[in-house]
């Protein structure tokens, strides 16, 4: 783990409430992009993404106690998103939810999931991994997704492929289940 | 998301593209309760809005920077102020509290 992290992180475990608030700015400049580009995965909305971040620092501060025996990063994000990120990904949309048809369970489970398969996968091998994953696919439905990951529209994908919007849904549905199926193999491999 | 009885691979490519384009709530807000239903039904639909998360992370994640921390640590900095000042403050309601029942 990067020096910089691991002394904010002994900061942040200090007993003393106004040390911790001394050894938050270090490890906000330390960690930010990893947070935040996590809570993207969820969220999808940058404005979003850092309200959430900043009662998730502010619950850090409060109540350290998860983070004392951080062995790296990847196990501090874990840690920070099933204590400290998930209370506050379901409380998003929560006042919403009274006018959802969606169950508050489900608002959650969508919001707010337990880790699945690769949730704690870097961003970099994530592109790795969906980039071999593309490779394996047939041509139409790689191309379909690729569009999907630039950006396009449904229509716009469905006029390059001279097809419905309905039949590109219908593709992308099931292309994503096939990367599902690919995923879980390489997760049981690994 | 005109639609009103969509299948379940058309709530999955909406909500594919709500997540995308940061409108999640434009999704959610648009599902009838036959919707919610068939989602909550439907293992395929779960199974599959794992991978459009990772894919959306892949695709996008990279673009979300912060265009300054440091206004953004002083945030954070207020939040815990007034998490301080609030504690305090309960604090002190209490301990009022407490003499008053002593007395």
């Amino acid at each position: 783990m990067d020096k910089r992290l691991r002394n904010a992180l002994r900061g942040l475990t200090s007993p003393d409430a106004e040390s911790r608030r001394r050894a938050m700015e270090p490890f906000v400049r330390a960690t930010f992009n990893m947070f935040i580009r996590h809570l993207y995965r969820y969220l999808g909305n940058e404005v979003e993404c850092e309200d959430v971040l900043e009662d998730v620092y502010a619950d850090i501060w409060e109540d350290p106690s998860h983070l004392r025996d951080i062995a790296n990063e990847r196990h501090l994000l874990r840690t920070v998103y099933l204590y400290y990120m998930r209370k506050r990904l379901r409380e998003v949309y929560r006042r919403m939810n009274r006018n959802l048809s969606l169950s508050q369970a489900d608002l959650e489970n969508l919001v707010a999931p337990e880790l699945g398969l690769c949730e704690m996968t870097s961003q970099a091998e994530l592109k790795q991994l969906l980039h071999r994953m593309l490779g394996k696919l047939k041509s139409r439905e790689r191309k379909a997704i690729e569009m999907w990951m630039q950006g396009m529209s449904n229509r716009a994908i469905a006029n390059q492929l001279k097809t419905t919007v309905g039949a590109v849904k219908m593709l992308e549905f099931r292309t994503i289940l096939k990367l599902r199926g690919m995923l879980k193999d390489y997760v049981e491999e690994d | 998301m005109a639609n009103v009885n969509r299948e379940i691979q058309e709530l999955l490519a909406d909500y594919a593209v709500a997540l995308r384009d940061g409108c999640l709530p434009g999704f959610l807000k648009s599902l009838t309760r036959d919707e919610a239903k068939s989602i909550k039904g439907s293992e395929d639909f779960w199974e599959a809005t794992e991978v459009v998360r990772l894919m959306n992370s892949a695709g996008f994640g990279e673009k979300v920077v912060a265009p300054d921390v440091g206004l953004f640590i002083s945030r954070v900095d207020a939040g815990i102020a007034s998490r301080q000042k609030k504690a305090k403050a309960s604090m002190r309601s209490r301990r009022r509290n407490r003499n008053h029942a002593n007395l």
